[in-house]
């Protein structure tokens, strides 16, 4: 009855067809890249900052918990309604609304796919810098939501870095813009904290980004190693070296073989791992920066290092460490991807510890990682009809995690909490630090409806929830 | 709410020790906040004694106020309570220096300019160049979220806190963040203290993510007879794939103060365009001749800035009101807009002054959209002089909220804060502000009354 009532005021909001509430849609909306799942009960297509705010009053009015969904790419089970409640779908309001190059902003609708903007902005010389390998089909307010990296970032910064304001609608429905074009907006960042706090802090319905002029210059390369270990070294000694290449990426020889499988992009099968390193910047010194890193990578022990020759080639190479995760897909039918990080001179010890992880639970663990930045991403193979072996994938998941503390590191690089790591935060926070992070989301969502049962550690009502 | 000092200076003395409490009464106390004098102050030794001092106010129920170099002190409207200063400056231990990771742990006391020259050992660099960088403490530097010229390339503090330790209101430990390049563990906590100037808590530890220094600096500084060719070069400069660290616009005035010190000969009224170039040599010494092709082809003079004297004639330009008379007979204020309408700000600023009669100096970090201006009141300020000043800044910001941006008084004397909000009209979200503040800080103990919209 009481869900009767909230889809139809909702219909009022948006009109009849903008509403779902059918079992079979409500399967559709019940889960996202993670492994759990949960239905809303109701789903709602919003096509504007004024129908989000009333779709979200109306939450309120009815008590119904709300979560905005943009490509339900996510990793941690951000988008799956934990408590029920109402989906917004924003995959419609995927608008580039301006792009203001005598300031250096863009401003776009939350809808729009990171690679369209890329897309959109190229024509004018311009760039946004965060890249999330998802980023044909993770939305810019997913990639907000979530504070995305990808791998550029380990030059450029994550997404926070890049996002200067937002419109968002609060979780009681009032409509805020905060930041915006100019920089330093008096107060509290609210535009900081709401970047990254995965929809619990209401629903954003327009970002400013910051865009950057395309670099005049770029060069790609391949080093292939014969040992793991000596490969995360070769990281090391790059940035130890004083260069601050755009991206240092990884791939270990299963994901190596599923990426050949899928693209064909040549990659060598025999190899234990390669890095794909990528300089920008000045055309100048991009020679002298690729011969300086392929001196490192030989010395420390890389069997052949290659420069991609062109921009087709480059493609190729970016191809494969994109549709990694997919290709991966091949080997086993799910997967559990872990997002530990460690500060990057301790990548050879995790390295080492992950495959002791894997051998330990009997489990396969590809790894395909960001690492300059540390941010490791195993991928535990498993089959999902199979309860037991799911069971040592959990395990084998929260071991990584907790090496990656005792490392130095943290739970989560660039995926975000969810629901897959709320216990796992206790790894990294004590009991006041989770503690202040609760008042934060009691300070801007008093009634806890806006994405609830996400972040922090289960309580016995969220677990059964979920 | 009335509080029992002696009790509260005993019981700080039994924390910290009786050397480290003094009774803040001198008429013309420094510890003074726009003219509030405190009546303790205490300067704890660790972030121990930081929580336990924090918990003693707390539960008398004194207003407290944290200072570390007191370099951003001026920012803020007069505090509606002060009763303890809390010094950080005992706080003055690197925690950690991990060369390798490019990160490095340090208490809030430390100063920025010590932590530069520790980590230059190693060939490492923190590209945040704000004014009095040999004063500016880190926690005041990340609860002030101060910047430089080279926020154009790197950013603010905002941009390389990693993690920070900090005590809250009711004197709990808690850390945020951590050290790791990338972190979404819950809540990006670090965001909400960095900029809240002490009115949410006591920042005592802080991580940053280092660079590796540049092998090599340069600069280019050209000099403009016009602000419109000047604005051009910048418009230009931006356009390009050029990468200055820095790209700072700088009225006539400002110019006038810089000429000695940058060997600019006589600037004759120009406005100047500052780059600062970093790299290696082969793009620094490409910038640098693309930036005289480019300065020369907007009409300018062009003074190139030798390797060798580069740092110092970047320490004046960032450092440019330190040439002026030293507050309280000056005010400052810094406007933020969008980038495009920096110059024009800068532009609005300098003619403000002129009219006012009041030496003036006027600079912009041209591709960030910030403006500083400085007007020199001197000794006694008339009425009038002090109505003119007002009525010129709320123009200005009426003009800077217009493009979306603010006016933000930095320095000014108590008779001039008297009459004008130090922030301006609260920003939109004020409620979620009040909100915040009043969780975290639901008595008002901490920095009472100095922020926006009353908090």
């Amino acid at each position: 009855m009481a869900r009767k009532e909230l889809v139809e005021a909702l219909r009022k909001i948006v009109g009849k067809t903008n509403v779902l509430d059918s079992l079979v849609d409500m399967q559709l909306y019940q889960y996202d890249a993670y492994l759990e799942e949960r239905r809303p009960d109701a789903v709602v297509f919003v096509h504007s900052t004024e129908e989000v705010s009333g779709v979200v009053k109306v939450c309120n009015e009815h008590g119904a918990p709300f979560v905005p969904r943009g490509g339900g790419t996510n990793l941690s089970g951000g988008t799956i309604p934990a408590r029920g409640g109402v989906v917004l779908e924003m995959i419609r309001m995927n608008k580039l609304l301006e792009v203001d190059k005598a300031s250096l902003r863009a401003r776009v609708q939350p809808g729009m796919f990171n690679l369209e903007l890329g897309t959109a902005l190229a024509p004018h010389g311009y760039q946004y810098m965060p890249d999330p390998a998802s980023q044909k089909a993770a939305t810019m307010g997913g990639n907000v939501a979530e504070n995305s990296g990808g791998p550029h970032c380990f030059k450029y910064g994550v997404t926070t870095n890049h996002v200067m304001g937002m419109t968002v609608v609060l979780p009681d429905g009032e409509i805020a813009e905060i930041g915006g074009k100019a920089p330093d907006t008096p107060g509290y960042d609210l535009c900081g904290i709401f970047v990254g706090s995965e929809g619990t802090f209401g629903i954003c319905t327009e970002v400013v980004v910051r865009i950057v002029r395309l670099s005049e210059g770029v060069k790609t390369m391949l080093a292939i190693y014969d040992s793991i270990e000596r490969g995360s070294e070769a990281v090391s000694a790059i940035v130890a070296a004083g260069m601050v290449p755009a991206t240092l990426e990884m791939m270990d020889q299963l994901v190596i073989q599923a990426v050949e499988q899928s693209i064909h992009c040549g990659l060598p099968l025999d190899c234990a791992t390669v890095l794909i390193i990528e300089v920008d910047g000045l055309k100048d010194d991009l020679e002298e920066q690729c011969k300086a890193i392929a001196d490192i990578c030989t010395t420390h022990g890389a069997r052949e290092v290659r420069v991609a020759k062109d921009d087709a080639e480059r493609a190729m190479l970016w191809a494969g460490r994109r549709g990694a995760f997919g290709a991966v897909a091949r080997l086993a039918p799910s997967y559990l991807v872990c997002d530990g990080t460690v500060p990057r001179t301790a990548l050879p010890q995790v390295l080492r510890k992950v495959a002791e992880v894997g051998k330990k639970y009997d489990l396969k663990i590809p790894n395909v990682f960001h690492a300059g930045d540390g941010n490791l991403h195993p991928l535990i193979l498993f089959d999902w009809r199979d309860k037991e072996q799911k069971i040592r994938v959990m395990k084998a998941g929260t071991e990584i995690l907790e090496l990656c503390v005792q490392l130095g590191g943290t739970i989560s690089g660039e995926h975000g909490v969810g629901l897959e790591k709320m216990d796992a935060m206790k790894l990294c926070f004590s009991d006041a630090d989770i503690r202040s992070q609760v008042a934060l989301k009691r300070a801007v969502d008093p009634k806890d409806l806006a994405n609830p049962g996400k972040m922090f550690p289960v309580t016995a009502e969220v677990a059964c929830a979920v | 709410m009335p509080y029992d000092v002696t009790a509260l200076r005993s019981r700080l003395e039994a924390i910290v020790g009786p050397d480290h409490v003094a009774a803040g009464t001198e008429a013309n106390s420094p510890l003074a906040v726009d003219g509030v004098v405190p009546a303790l102050s205490v300067r704890p030794g660790t972030q121990d004694e930081v929580s336990k001092v924090v918990a003693a106010c707390s539960a008398a129920g004194a207003a407290m106020i944290p200072r570390g170099g007191g370099t951003a002190m001026g920012i803020g409207n007069r505090p509606s309570r002060a009763d303890a200063v809390i010094l950080l400056d005992r706080l003055d231990r690197v925690v950690e220096f991990d060369p390798a990771n490019l990160c490095i742990t340090v208490e809030a006391g430390v100063r920025l300019g010590a932590l530069q020259e520790k980590i230059a050992s190693d060939g490492e660099v923190l590209p945040i160049d704000p004014p009095d960088d040999e004063k500016v403490t880190m926690g005041g530097l990340v609860a002030a979220n101060q910047s430089g010229p080279s926020r154009l390339l790197y950013g603010t503090a905002r941009d390389f806190v990693l993690g920070m330790r900090v005590v809250l209101p009711d004197g709990e430990r808690v850390h945020c963040g951590g050290r790791t390049i990338k972190n979404v563990s819950g809540y990006d906590m670090n965001k909400l203290f960095i900029k809240s100037f002490g009115t949410l808590g006591i920042v005592t530890e802080v991580t940053v993510k280092l660079l590796p220094a540049p092998v090599m600096r340069a600069g280019v500084v050209g000099l403009f007879p016009t602000l419109s060719q000047a604005t051009a070069a910048v418009t230009r400069t931006l356009e390009s794939f050029l990468l200055p660290e820095a790209l700072d616009l700088l009225d006539p005035a400002a110019m006038d103060l810089l000429a000695p010190r940058l060997e600019l000969g006589a600037p004759g009224g120009a406005h100047g365009v500052a780059v600062a170039l970093a790299g290696s040599r082969s793009t620094v010494e490409r910038q640098a001749r693309d930036f005289e092709t480019l300065f020369r082809a907007e009409g300018a003079r062009v003074v190139p800035l030798p390797e060798a004297r580069t740092v110092s004639a970047w320490s004046s330009i960032r450092n440019v009101f330190g040439l002026l008379p030293p507050a309280p007979s000056r005010v400052v204020c810094k406007i933020s807009v969008p980038i495009d309408k920096g110059g024009a700000m800068l532009g609005a600023a300098g003619a403000d002054g002129k009219a006012l009669g009041l030496q003036t100096a006027v600079f912009a970090h041209a591709g960030s959209g910030v403006v500083w201006a400085a007007f020199v009141l001197g000794g006694r300020p008339s009425e009038e002089t002090v109505t003119g000043l007002q009525r010129s800044l709320e123009a200005l910001r009426q003009r800077a909220a217009a493009a979306g941006g603010s006016l933000v008084l930095c320095e000014a004397p108590p008779a001039l804060k008297a009459r004008m909000d130090a922030w301006g009209a609260p920003p939109p979200g004020l409620s979620v502000m009040k909100r915040i503040k009043s969780e975290y800080d639901p008595r008002a103990l901490c920095s009472p009354g100095r922020y926006l919209g009353g908090m």
